[in-house]
């Protein structure tokens, strides 16, 4: 039996300016989600042409959850998303062609790492040892959530009631792993009752209801009633990495949550719901392509790194202190 | 100079920094109200209030992971480890997250982790190593180990200020015993630097911690019976460790005894042998000599637990093999 | 020194100053079979050329080091298996026993190592075990920093008394040693180091890192020193170094020395199968001219000069190849008549030459005599061994025009066997007026040579 609640899809445009979205922001949602996926796709091509070292991971069908979450942070807070977040760092303003050259090997940059549970309850802490008005959104993924950092993190968060938010994307498989083998609960979101605050399950391809109930939950963190645990359903749509087919995902799966594509879902309310027009649409998509076009020329022209620069950044100097954080 | 236990010194130096600066705060399991397990914290809850002074859950991981946050955020977090024993409950906040989000993501994390370390009291497997090599060996993070009360208080001053994680490794054994003066204005002691102990010219015995008080007594033997000198470096810190010192003293004396008391194996000895082998070779008249504590886990029966720690009369042979060679 | 049942052949030390030594040949191959004392190869080091007897009779099982190698003294050359055992996989020696504490503050020294008796292995309890024993192995070990400071300050380490684990050299030994100024190339026999107060010490000598084997360049052959070619590359750098030398010439005639020579000389080669050489002559008149000067047979040790009553002369003999030079002494030559002195000479020569030396055939000597003149040369400025005070050069005796006085008191010109002799000395301690009287002595003593004398 579920505990946790369930979102409710946004139904009108109405509904979601009183959110404090108007329309001119959908447009740039829209742009965004275009942006993310274009970002991985494009990446996808440049892997399999040899360029992009390691391996390559992409968030495909997690894009709305990722970007409706970024677009109700306000700008003085924090998170720490995952890799299949790419969305949150556009939203946040990285620009492509760092991506892109990040994936490249050509610059070090902020890489993924799904144990930031802890830490984002610490940036909450701060926030709440200074009593400022700044939330943290701290991301895992419904792998993740077999970790005990997981638990100790929402743990602390709960007993303290810090301004924090957490966010699972559940795309139901941990690599090769379902669902029902990494938890015995119907929902993530059943726990943050066990912590002492709300869960609350969402349609991950639903950018509004992701959105409506991410904003909800960092205006609560901000008046200092305490973390929210939001889950995402999604379905990842792609394999663990380039290199994994995931032939144990059935087909039916994948068919039933094509026909749930986030991208599309949106495009459609905006069609239905705020007047999108062809022309408006091809335009963004060209600004779009353009955008990564250039992009990728942009960190294709970068240098590679200079490996007598092996040893930098290993310790921090005083200089480093030198951010508006530490000031 | 007032005379100050290394506890005390430890404690005046975390409560100072407190009051100086708004961002230090304290987090650990029963710091607060009772004080901390050893009392290092006793009183600091009353004066810099709970949010300052946080009793955490018993939860390593969510107190080094959520300093780590608190940093990023630009605060100053000093975390106490219950034991450091527990620390390697939170290893992977300090080493796959703290110790490399300055080279992945350019941010600092300058958080301390206070870790009471050390046997000599029967405490058992679980509450007496001294695991400071295991994070010695890990890019990004700082290693310190206190001898004196005067060097606590100000490395730990230090590791404060420094940007980045700090791993700061207090005996148990010396919180109460070892008593000395302590100044009572604020100063800092540098990281990498060693501290002669002790002045001599025929052995060096290189070590820190609690031993420096076996190395001591071990000197002042061999002095009075066979007339022998021994110089004593204490290290201070094992990241960065002071090489520059150690090798003066192996071109001084040409003999040279690494003391700790964690286990041998893989303990950070092996480290300070092997730059001794590769940067003082032709300075070497004996063969350099390992004193620590055997690969077993740290016992709990007396006569076991002091089979095991190194012992005065251990390190005095040591001496004597070495100066007879 | 055996490892369980199979017996090691070691370099040994031919002498307290060697600490290495060249592999020229070996004489047996592996598999070969040998007795005990046969000889297995043949090493030339800086001070001999020697042979070296097999310390185990049995099967030469594997030979560990090929020709042309330098290597340290005490390191394993080969190993023998003894007869009745089967080859076997060395084991790991035994941990060596340190040796009794009054034993600790004795030097170290290579003689010592070769007169101990053997420590002989089952196996091998009847065969003549090397020179090599575990202790003699453990005095010999040099201590990195020992090394280091042996060769930026030319010390020989096997010269300084050892007061380590089995007489190792320790760090403050040799710093102890150059402190005291005792740094010499060769030891004397006599009277024991133990007046050597405090000394100040010698100019440090910074020897510069040795250059990398230059490649050959076209029409160049390269070839790499000898031990003894290093040793005595060593020894003649560090003597210009620390002796003052100066060289006095003077003009002897031999025509007195020449008759009674030709007389002796049938009675000498039928009675003792010797020649009387000219060499035998000047030798026999330095001795006696060198007890008026003790001086010139002295030494400076530090701020002490050393003069003794007995005289150890040196000869330096030509090796057979032609390739070096070694210096065996004349013990106690002032017991030695004419006869005597001219057998020694014969003798060492032989020996040096059939590399049958023994180390302490090279050391101890007091004052050294030099012989270019075979070769028809009439003037040289030799080099002094350390730490003597003089080196004495005979060079050609050839015949001369030489004004000299007729019974009548009046000078004519006759024909006259003339040789020409130098002496090299060390003028911080000998004055030139003192090497001049020396020369003048020795000179008198050879023109007045008497058929009564020997």
């Amino acid at each position: 039996m579920a505990i946790a609640r369930e979102a409710e899809p946004v139904g009108s445009l109405t509904e979601i300016q009183e959110l404090g979205l108007d329309r001119e922001d959908l447009l740039d949602i829209y742009r965004h989600l275009l942006v993310t996926r274009g970002i991985e796709e494009r990446g996808h091509i440049l892997y399999k042409q040899g360029k992009i070292p390691g391996s390559f991971y992409t968030g495909r069908g997690n894009e709305a959850a990722a970007v409706g979450i970024a677009m109700a942070m306000g700008p003085d807070d924090v998170g720490t998303p995952l890799h299949r977040d790419m969305g949150v760092h556009v939203v946040r303003g990285v620009e492509p062609w760092r991506i892109f050259a990040q994936f490249l090997g050509l610059i070090a940059m902020v890489s993924h790492l799904p144990a930031m549970v802890p830490v984002a309850v610490g940036c909450a802490l701060a926030f709440r040892i200074r009593e400022e008005r700044r939330v943290a959104i701290g991301w895992f993924g419904e792998g993740a959530s077999a970790r005990g950092d997981t638990h100790e993190a929402m743990n602390l968060a709960g007993v303290r009631r810090l301004p924090v938010v957490f966010i699972c994307d559940n795309n139901q498989w941990a690599y090769s792993t379902p669902t029902h083998l990494e938890y015995a609960c119907e929902h993530i979101a059943d726990r943050g009752k066990v912590y002492g605050f709300e869960g609350v399950v969402a349609d991950g391809t639903d950018l509004l209801a992701v959105f409506r109930e991410a904003k909800r939950a960092v205006e609560k963190a901000r008046e200092g009633e305490g973390p929210t645990l939001i889950e995402c359903l999604t379905l990842r749509m792609e394999g663990h990495a380039v290199h994994d087919d995931a032939f144990y995902v059935p087909k039916e799966m994948f068919e039933e949550w094509a026909k749930r594509d986030p991208l599309e879902r949106f495009r459609s309310w905006l069609r239905e719901n705020a007047d999108f027009t062809d022309e408006q649409e091809s335009e963004i998509r060209g600004d779009v392509k353009k955008l990564l076009n250039d992009a990728i020329k942009r960190a294709e022209e970068s240098p590679l790194p200079d490996p007598s620069t092996l040893l930098e950044g290993v310790f921090a100097t005083p200089e480093d202190l030198e951010t508006p954080h530490h000031k | 100079m007032p005379e100050k236990t290394y506890l005390q010194a430890i404690s005046d130096g975390l409560r100072q920094e407190m009051r100086r600066d708004k961002r230090v705060f304290v987090i650990g399991e029963d710091v607060g109200v009772y004080g901390g397990a050893f009392k290092v914290t006793q009183g600091f809850q009353e004066e810099f209030g709970p949010w300052r002074v946080i009793d955490a859950p018993l939860a390593e991981t969510a107190i080094v992971g959520g300093c780590t946050g608190a940093a990023i955020m630009g605060m100053r977090p000093v975390a106490e480890m219950q034991f450091a024993d527990f620390v390697s409950c939170a290893w992977d906040h300090l080493v796959t997250v703290a110790a490399k989000q300055r080279y992945r993501a350019g941010t600092p994390v300058p958080i301390v982790v206070r870790c009471p370390s050390g046997g000599g009291f029967s405490g058992g497997p679980f509450h007496s190593q001294n695991p400071e090599s295991s994070f010695a060996h890990i890019p990004g993070l700082k290693v310190v180990c206190p001898a004196t009360p005067e060097d606590a208080k100000g490395l730990l001053v230090t590791a404060i200020e420094d940007p980045n994680p700090v791993l700061y490794f207090e005996h148990k054994h010396l919180y109460r015993r070892i008593k000395a003066d302590v100044p009572d204005e604020r100063y800092t002691t540098p990281f990498g630097e060693a501290r002669i102990h002790r002045e001599g010219e025929d052995v060096t015995v290189v070590t820190w911690g609690a031993m420096v008080y076996t190395a001591a007594e071990a000197a002042d033997k061999v002095a009075e019976e066979d007339g022998v000198s021994a110089e004593i470096v204490d290290l201070r810190t094992i990241i960065p460790w002071d090489k520059k010192a150690v090798l003066a003293s192996v071109e001084k004396t040409s003999k040279v005894v690494v003391l700790h008391e964690d286990t041998q194996t893989g303990g950070f000895g092996a480290e300070i042998v092997a730059t001794i082998a590769e940067e003082a070779f032709e300075q070497l008249d004996a063969p350099v000599k390992r004193i620590a504590a055997p690969d077993t886990p740290v016992p709990f029966s007396p006569p076991l637990e002091k089979a095991f720690l190194p012992q005065v009369e251990d390190v005095v042979a040591g001496i004597r093999e070495l100066v007879s060679y | 020194m055996a490892t369980g049942t199979l017996v090691d052949v070691v370099m040994p030390q031919m002498g307290v100053s060697v600490s290495e030594g060249t592999i020229t040949k070996w004489v047996k191959s592996e598999g070969d079979p040998v007795e005990a004392d046969e000889t297995l190869l043949e090493i030339s080091t800086d001070k001999v050329d020697t042979e070296v007897p097999s310390p185990a009779s049995g099967v030469l099982q594997q030979i560990l080091v090929p020709e042309g190698e330098t290597v340290a003294v005490g390191t394993k050359l080969a190993v023998i298996a003894p007869e009745g055992v089967e080859a076997a996989a060395p084991a790991e020696a035994p941990p060596q026993e340190a040796p009794p504490a009054e034993a600790v503050s004795e030097p170290a020294t290579g003689e010592a190592a070769a007169e101990q008796a053997p420590a002989p292995t089952p196996a091998a309890a009847e065969a003549q075990a090397g020179p090599a024993d575990g202790e003699a192995e453990g005095a010999r070990f040099v201590s990195p920093v020992v090394a280091r400071i042996a060769a930026e300050h030319g010390v020989d380490v096997s010269q300084v008394p050892g007061t380590g684990r089995a007489g190792r050299v320790t760090k403050k030994d040799i710093l102890g040693f150059i402190e005291s100024g005792a740094l010499a190339p060769t030891p004397t026999i006599a009277p024991p180091p133990a007046a050597p107060a405090a000394v100040p010490a010698r100019p440090e000598r910074v020897s510069p890192a040795p250059e990398p084997p230059q490649a050959a360049q076209e029409g160049e052959s390269v070839e790499p020193m000898s031990a003894m070619r290093r040793g005595i590359a060593e020894h003649m750098r560090r003597s210009l170094d620390t002796s003052a030398h100066v060289t006095s010439s003077i003009e002897v005639d031999m025509s007195k020395v020449a008759a009674i020579r030709r007389k002796l000389k049938t009675e000498y080669q039928e009675s003792y199968g010797v020649n009387p050489t000219y060499l035998a002559f000047v030798a026999r008149a330095a001795v006696d001219t060198l007890r008026d000067y003790p001086w010139v047979n002295g030494e400076l040790r530090g701020d002490s000069i050393v003069t003794r009553n007995y005289v150890n002369i040196g000869f330096a003999v030509e090796l057979a190849d032609g390739k070096g030079l070694i210096v065996p002494v004349v013990k106690n030559a002032e017991t030695l008549s004419l006869l005597g002195m001219a057998k020694a000479i014969a003798d060492l020569a032989a020996r040096a030459r059939e590399k049958k030396l023994l180390p302490e055939d090279v050391q101890g000597g007091t004052f050294t005599i030099t012989n270019p003149g075979g070769y028809g040369t009439f003037h040289g400025t030799p080099v002094i061994s350390q730490p003597q005070a003089a080196i004495l050069g005979t060079y050609a005796v050839v015949k001369r025009p030489w004004v000299v006085q007729d019974e009548m008191s009046e000078d004519v010109i006759a024909i006259r066997m003339i040789m020409n002799l130098t002496l090299t000395y060390d003028h911080r301690l000998v004055d030139g007026a003192l090497a001049g009287r020396f020369l003048r002595d020795l000179r008198e003593r050879l023109q007045t040579w008497g058929e009564s004398d020997f």
